[in-house]
């Protein structure tokens, strides 16, 4: 794998089309572009250790790959050489933190009241942007002080009824355990009965962070967890489009993981939203919606896009009377996973995100969806309109707010179907 | 999700193809690899520039000639009254860029080198560069950008054989300071729809250029809002200015592009990128189902019909291995221009005749790839585009002409078909 | 022979250099580094001939140790002194000898004995060692030696000593053919020449005249009637776009076709055949050749067909042989020869220097001027072993990653003209001053313009504005220029034309012909 994905770069005519698409080229020239660092330095480097620093300035979000006519792993290459950056000047601390949310997620959910006011608090983060390096004004999540993990556990879930297992990442276990309860409520409606594996966090930002060892730990952790499932023929689903996608891809691409048990993972698992979908192709998804009569822009976040499934959630909520999804064309938020966070890339992030901020705050509407949970909190944090799942659409849309505890998440929501 | 099309590739063939289908209600999927072809070539729409050595004044008078000489050409499959049909509805539905012209006069546009280069259609921001009716001219560089040589430009085109006289010159100009000392043309584009690079821009030429002069740039005026840019730049220099097509990126073809991506949205079609076609689940040559490679493996997407614009050998649709052997990469469909010897020799002289410039796949008067004997190889698979063998477009200036008529025939041939005669020779 | 002309101009110097590759310009700077004022004349550019088209392998002397161990000795030793004195055309690659599933393992054993008699430093690893280093190389090979092989850039090298020896004096005039050579009573006195690209004619005198001219010294020596057997063995190269492997990879066998892959510079390069041609000039790429080199290839490298071919040219290397021909050009010593021809021929004044391999250039070199001294009023030393060229003052080695590094911090702070190959605008504008040249090949050959994937889709357009707007070419010129470059291209791209890099071309031709429409240039 190793080589394929080198190799891939004697595909690249050099015809720019991925610097077009390239949003942090776009925006500052410390990055020269997909093109330049990806397939054209990758001539360069040989056996010695990495002579280009302006690779860590990719900011990994996949669209070049994506765009790429002539099948080059672009973001991939990238990807490796920030690896291998990173494995010779060794991995800073504060990379080193923002790479294991596991860890901080641990560590800030005991004392969430305490945390919380902190991180959001201007003095600590000013602190916290000079020693440790994550910018002041950063987008950080809430702790929610009790994991979905812990709520998962006390759940029952409707006897032999058919089975899904439930990949619910970091995102949604530390910071958004009632997307995780709408997900669980869904499925269930639909007749599943879901199961919850003891899991932990799948090593994407480690990935990301160019620590490519511990990545591969954490993948091979989460596997052992996930494996027993799909040998007994189970579909997993995530609603994490970037945690799904490391699991479906990005593991085996980039870490270069050759294992049977993480190729019978990848082909079990399915986007939340992918396979929702697939049950309403086969008939098999219940389409008692009730009315939700909004306007939402949607945006599919880069590695939505990297599944190559097109966008369900829009075709999903098609099915809802009344609703109205405005799919944006904007490419990327700017956060992309940690990137965003850290102080010397905040105003590049920023910077990126500024388009499709715009795009949102244009519809007019108070409320926006997206499948990822860093994209949400940056949208958020760049337009001040509350952001969603896709899943939290479809929740209210069921009515399923009125049987469950987790009502009460989207004051927006209420006041829609209120005013009806 | 099932849907009535798939259209397999995103250029300016698949594109129309897509949104001439989805306008008339079919549900499309356009699964691509990537980005097509529209961003790199220039966004005119070239219909016919040279017949042989000749340039084509009028593609209306010269595409029969081409026709009745090359029956495998792609023109030749085209309904004869639907290359006109086709610009036409090519222009209503790129209204936002302006696109005009018509088959009997060929403009003459000027390339990035100073040669006049003949096309059919252009995007009004373009088609104020038209040389025929002479006149002055002034090329405008920008320091740091390297794809665009005022000077050549204007050298060339002094020397130029036209119609009527012309007088060029040349100007360079220093953008205002930026970190960057390597500008691309969407960096610039960029710029301009972000920052106040008209008030520089206009302020620069509004002295330097007499009143007579047209004034043409490098295509960099702005993505976001379509010609926005260029539109404003006139109206303050109250002069003609027209962008110069150059290296890709092309900023034109990108506003191309996405004003029919756009379109496709609205009309409810979707579009996938960064994934593979990989061939047919066929039953009684009809083709059932369409498979694709994604992040996981392979999809199958059950369709009542096909098109095929994965472009020629430059995008991949065709590919010519260290043996010799030449194969269609999607569905493995026959192909004809290919040479008659077991190993393909490449003439030693750039400019000589070369082996492979036809090569393709060949079709009935429906636009559906057939085999030897002329038979449609799937009843429901149609093709478009580049994939098309028959002429060599490079040359003969024809590609986004090709794309755009055999695209929009090709939708035409599944919205409504013609009965099909057991056995089709083809012409 | 020419009776001497006295409406030409001349040019005096002690030593007269004919032939501009690695042993010329060796010569010239050994030469003006003792002290001698020394002319070069050479038809083409520098390095245009055998040393510009090899590739580029610094022996260890490993590939000769069984075979020819003199030449093993030879190879060695000057490895060592290149490294210190060129150090900023090597690149320490390291060497590997494998032995393929097609190999005889049993003669690793001769190597290592061939290496260990020879002074050739050779260890054995292990297999998934080397596998370690070199991943794609076949991983059925069962046995592996490391060496010290390098890779070694020729046009550095060659421009190098040509720039050393102008430092001391002398003069360096590429594009300068000898028309003939003036002989007085039994000894040459010099030559006639022209300038290729001004036209004018005019003499050469010099005491002693060299013949370096490789493979074409036959040719000139005929010019002093003397004779010297040098036949021209072609050998093919492919260029690979990228690293497949990052040492010299050579077969542990005896030395045959196709059987060594190693880097060259950003690419890779297969290597090599061994035809005779009867004309040194006339070398047509064979298809059969083509095919042999991506079979072996494949050997080395599973997977090469698949991997993407640039660029095919043809090597002539000089065989001297002083006795009846053999049939097979290989086995001819590849040792070099230096030929007196006042004992040979009772043509004084006139040396023939050939043979050889780039490896041993500088020793060569140091033959043909101790041999010129002797004309020369006595023996005065050599220091070419111990002054390094410039450039190679510091001894650093080669990176490959050098271009990129010169980039960093912010790549795009100025324009790269070439991108594949990073050459910056100020790059190019320098060297087109430096070489006054305004032919972009001259150009290509000393920063490697155009030699990437894209062979000159982007940059060709780019490189002849830039001409033009520096005055250097007008409108015609230019375009012409860019004419020429695109068919010089092609020359090498055509032969083995498949895959990606058709597909490269392909997009070449709709960037040229379909949006510039070159064809249709006023010319």
């Amino acid at each position: 794998m190793n080589s394929l994905i080198r190799d891939s770069l004697d595909h690249c005519v050099k015809c720019t089309i991925c610097e077009t698409y390239c949003p942090v080229s776009q925006v500052t020239p410390l990055f020269p572009g997909p093109k330049y660092i990806g397939p054209q330095a990758e001539r360069y480097r040989g056996a010695g250790p990495p002579a280009d620093s302006s690779v860590d300035y990719c900011s990994g979000c996949g669209i070049c790959t994506q765009v790429c006519p002539h099948d080059v792993k672009i973001a991939e290459i990238n990807s490796r050489a920030r690896a291998k950056l990173w494995e010779k000047r060794g991995v800073p601390l504060r990379n080193q933190m923002i790479a294991r949310p596991t860890v901080i997620g641990r560590l800030g959910t005991p004392v969430a009241p305490l945390a919380n006011w902190a991180l959001h608090n201007r003095a600590v983060r000013g602190l916290v942007q000079s020693v440790v390096g994550i910018h002041r004004d950063a987008p950080m999540p809430s702790f929610a002080g009790r994991t979905f993990q812990s709520r998962a556990r006390r759940h029952r879930g409707p006897a032999g009824a058919p089975a899904v297992v439930y990949f619910h990442g970091c995102g949604t276990n530390y910071y958004e355990p009632l997307v995780g309860e709408m997900v669980v409520a869904v499925l269930e409606h639909n007749g599943f009965r879901v199961i919850v594996p003891p899991q932990d966090c799948c090593g994407l930002p480690l990935q990301s962070n160019g620590n490519f060892p511990a990545a591969r730990t954490y993948v091979r952790r989460l596997v052992d967890r996930l494996v027993p499932h799909a040998r007994a023929g189970l579909p997993i689903v995530s609603n994490s489009t970037s945690c799904g996608l490391m699991l479906k891809r990005e593991a085996h691409e980039i870490l270069g993981i050759e294992d049977d048990d993480l190729k019978l993972v990848s082909e079990s698992m399915y986007d939340l939203c992918e396979f929702l979908l697939h049950l309403h192709d086969r008939g098999e998804l219940r389409t008692d919606f009730m009315s939700l009569p909004m306007t939402v822009p949607y945006h599919a976040p880069c590695q939505q896009r990297g599944h190559g499934i097109g966008k369900p959630a829009l075709d999903l909520l098609a099915l809802v009377p009344d609703l109205h999804m405005i799919e944006l064309d904007v490419d990327c938020c700017g956060i992309a996973g940690t990137y965003g966070l850290k102080k010397e890339k905040y105003e590049i992030s920023m910077a990126v995100g500024e388009r499709l901020f715009k795009e949102v705050t244009a519809t007019g509407s108070d409320l926006a969806a997206c499948d990822s949970e860093t994209c949400r909190w940056q949208i958020t944090h760049g337009t001040g309109v509350k952001s969603v799942h896709p899943i939290e659409l479809l929740y209210r849309a069921y009515g399923l707010d009125r049987r469950t505890r987790a009502g009460s998440v989207s004051p927006e929501l209420q006041t829609a179907r209120v005013s009806g | 999700m099932s849907y009535d099309t798939v259209v397999v590739g995103a250029g300016l063939a698949g594109l129309t193809a897509a949104l001439r289908l989805s306008e008339r209600g079919q549900r499309v999927l356009v699964v691509a690899r990537g980005v097509g072809a529209t961003h790199l070539a220039p966004a005119t729409v070239d219909v016919l520039g040279y017949l042989g050595d000749t340039q084509v004044a009028s593609p209306a008078a010269s595409v029969p000639v081409l026709i009745s000489s090359s029956p495998n050409h792609p023109y030749a499959h085209v309904p004869a009254e639907q290359l006109e049909t086709s610009l036409e509805w090519f222009c209503t539905k790129t209204a936002a860029l302006g696109y005009a012209g018509n088959l009997d006069e060929n403009l003459l546009l000027p390339t990035a080198l100073g040669v006049p280069k003949p096309s059919a259609l252009a995007p009004r921001s373009m088609s104020g560069g038209d040389l025929r009716a002479g006149g002055r001219f002034v090329f405008v560089g920008l320091k740091g950008f390297k794809d665009f040589h005022p000077t050549l430009i204007a050298d060339n085109l002094n020397h130029a054989r036209l119609p009527n006289p012309i007088e060029a010159r040349a100007l360079e100009l220093v953008p205002p300071s930026s970190r960057r000392g390597d500008l691309s043309g969407r960096v610039i584009a960029g710029g301009f729809d972000t920052e106040d690079l008209i008030d520089w821009l206009a302020g620069a030429l509004e002295d330097r250029v007499d009143p007579d002069e047209r004034i043409g740039v490098p295509a960099v005026l702005g993505l976001r809002s379509g010609d926005a840019t260029w539109q404003e730049l006139e109206k303050r220099l109250q002069r003609k200015v027209f962008e110069v097509a150059t290296l890709p990126p092309s900023v034109p073809g990108i506003r191309l592009s996405d004003v029919l991506s756009s379109a496709l949205r609205t009309a409810g079609a979707r579009i996938v990128l960064g994934v593979r076609a990989v061939g047919a689940r066929a039953k009684g040559g009809r083709i059932e189902a369409v498979e694709v490679v994604n992040a996981t493996g392979t999809v199958s997407y059950p369709v009542s019909s096909v098109v095929l614009a994965s472009g020629g050998f430059a995008s991949g649709g065709l590919e010519l291995d260290s043996f010799g052997a030449t194969r269609e990469t999607v569905f493995g469909l026959p192909l004809i221009g290919l040479p008659n010897t077991d190993r393909v020799r490449f003439a030693p002289h750039y400019f000589d005749a070369q082996p492979l410039a036809t090569a393709g796949v060949a079709t009935d008067d429906q636009l559906r790839p057939v085999d030897a004997s002329g038979s449609p190889v799937y009843e429901n698979l149609h093709a478009a585009g580049a994939i098309l063998g028959g002429a060599t477009p490079w040359k003969e200036k024809s590609g986004t002409g090709t794309s755009v008529a055999t695209g929009y025939a090709a939708a035409e041939a599944i919205l409504t078909p013609a009965p099909t005669p057991v056995s089709e020779a083809v012409r | 022979m020419a009776t001497q002309n006295p409406s030409l101009s001349s040019l005096e110097a002690d030593v007269l250099v004919i032939g501009g590759g690695s042993t010329g310009a060796g010569v010239a700077r050994d030469a003006a580094l003792r002290g001698f004022s020394t002319i070069l004349v050479e038809r083409r550019d520098l390095a245009d001939g055998t040393t510009g088209r090899f590739h580029g392998l610094l022996h260890s002397g490993g590939r000769y140790a069984v075979k020819d161990p003199s030449a093993a000795r030879e190879c060695i030793a000057e490895n060592r002194i290149l490294r210190v004195t060129a150090a900023d055309c090597v690149e320490d690659t390291g060497g590997l000898f494998v032995s393929t599933p097609w190999d005889d393992p049993e003669y690793g054993d001769q190597f290592l004995e061939g290496c260990r008699a020879t002074g050739v430093p050779a260890e054995e690893i292990p297999v998934a060692e080397a596998l370690r280093r070199e991943p794609r190389v076949n991983p059925g090979i069962r046995r592996a030696f490391l060496v010290p092989d390098a890779a070694l850039d020729p046009w550095k090298l060659v421009w190098g000593c040509a720039r050393s020896a102008e430092e001391h004096g002398a003069r360096i005039l590429p594009y300068h053919r000898v028309l003939d050579l003036e002989v007085d009573g039994e000894r040459v006195v010099g030559a006639h020449v022209r300038s290729e690209r001004g036209g004018e004619e005019f003499r050469i005198h010099a005491t002693v005249v060299i013949n370096a001219a490789g493979a074409w010294a036959g040719q000139i020596a005929e010019l002093a009637h003397c004779t010297v057997n040098v036949r021209a063995g072609m050998g093919l190269m492919i260029a690979m776009n990228h690293r497949l492997v990052h040492m010299c990879v050579n077969r542990c066998k005896r030395p045959a076709d196709g059987d060594i892959l190693l880097p060259l510079r950003t690419a890779c390069v297969i290597g090599t055949t061994d035809v005779f041609v009867p004309d040194p000039d006339q070398t047509e790429i064979r298809q059969d050749d083509i095919d042999l080199l991506l079979d072996e290839g494949e050997k080395l490298v599973p997977g090469f067909r698949q991997a993407r071919a640039l660029h095919a040219w043809a090597g002539v290397r000089p065989l001297f042989e002083d006795t009846a021909k053999v049939a097979e050009t290989r086995d001819v010593t590849r040792s070099h020869a230096l030929l007196d021809h006042s004992s040979r021929e009772g043509v004084a004044g006139f040396l023939t220097i050939t043979g050889g391999k780039t490896t041993t250039f500088r020793l060569m070199a140091e033959a043909a001027v101790d041999a010129a001294c002797e004309q020369l009023g006595g023996l005065r030393p050599c220091t070419t072993a111990q002054v390094p060229l410039a450039g190679s003052e510091s001894h650093t080695l080669y990176q490959i990653s050098h271009r990129l590094a010169a980039r960093e911090p912010v790549p795009q702070s100025e324009e790269i003209i070439c991108e594949c190959e990073l050459i910056t605008r100020s790059g190019l504008e320098d060297t087109i001053k430096q070489r006054d040249t305004t032919s972009l090949d001259d150009i290509r050959r000393l920063l490697r313009l155009a030699m990437g994937p894209c062979q000159g889709g982007f940059c060709i357009y780019r490189a002849a504005g830039i001409l033009h707007q520096g005055g250097q070419v007008d409108q015609a010129g230019a375009n012409q220029t860019l004419l020429d470059f695109l068919e010089e291209r092609w020359k090498g791209v055509h032969p083995i034309l498949h895959g990606d890099q058709l597909r490269q071309a392909r997009l070449d031709d709709w960037i040229f012909q379909g949006i510039l429409d070159v064809e249709h240039l006023p010319v």
